[in-house]
């Protein structure tokens, strides 16, 4: 296996968490609607999640705190990602679109 | 890694909002793997129940109560807006690659590995007792207020 060797490497996941970062921030920026904003926002949390483990990888190897910190963020998630949806389907049936832009009733 | 990293583009680039979220899954299959790589299989196997399993079919049952999407196809942004936030994302890309490189990390090799499922259970419920019910404890309170939001909408009409 020539390909198991890269990823002996703390740095490969580093890159990769803040490449899934990157591609979050750039996605929750230009989406238009609510929900491509919450997709990239699974990206961001997935990109902190792969770290935790990384770190817990390589520079602690004998407790598992950085796994269950991840177990944490999955659920925290959920719970965001339920909430969320909530409200995009609420906001949907009030104003019949989901685009970020239009809505602004709040800020008059 | 190059599986995440392509379909990562994928999610964020594509133009329909359903192929963002084949992408997602895709992405999520890719951490999977890595989770492998890095010797924590129960990891890999949370994240494909909770995220390919749970939160894409959530997505999925948003974006189809969410309207006809062929009224509004069209996903891309102003041009103007994709380089503004193209500039930022970058920017942060490099500011946080130059702390990556510089920072003293302690030992960036591989080593004996020996934390199992067993030592997940007993550090959540002898070390992390009281994150863990917290975790909880929002969950229910998500829920529970998931639920009001659909009552809410249904006392409007």
């Amino acid at each position: 296996m020539t390909g198991t060797l890269i990823y002996n490497n703390l740095y490969i996941y580093l890159f990769l968490g803040l490449f899934l970062l990157c591609c979050g921030i750039l996605g929750l920026l230009y989406r238009r609607t609510l929900i491509g904003m919450l997709i990239s926002m699974e990206l961001i949390m997935n990109g902190a999640g792969l770290n935790f483990v990384a770190f817990n990888r390589f520079t602690s190897p004998e407790n598992a705190g950085g796994m269950s910190f991840t177990l944490f963020i999955m659920g925290i998630a959920a719970a965001e990602a339920a909430i969320a949806l909530g409200i995009i389907i609420l906001i949907f049936k009030r104003f019949g679109h989901i685009e970020g832009q239009e809505i602004k009733e709040m800020k008059d | 890694m190059f599986v995440t990293m392509i379909s990562a583009l994928v999610t964020i680039l594509s133009g329909s909002i359903i192929y963002a979220m084949i992408g997602l899954v895709a992405t999520m299959f890719g951490i999977a793997g890595l989770y492998v790589y890095l010797n924590a299989s129960f990891l890999a196997m949370m994240q494909i129940l909770i995220y390919v399993g749970a939160i894409s079919i959530l997505i999925a049952f948003a974006i189809m109560l969410a309207g006809p999407l062929y009224k509004n196809p069209r996903e891309w942004s102003t041009g103007i807006k994709f380089a503004v936030s193209f500039v930022v994302s970058l920017f942060s890309f490099a500011v946080l690659f130059k702390v990556i490189m510089r920072a003293p990390w302690m030992n960036t090799k591989a080593q004996e590995f020996t934390v199992t499922t067993k030592d997940i259970g007993r550090v959540l419920l002898d070390k992390l007792t009281l994150p863990f019910e917290l975790i909880s404890l929002l969950i229910v309170v998500s829920i529970i207020g998931a639920i009001m939001l659909a009552f809410l909408s249904k006392g409007e009409k």
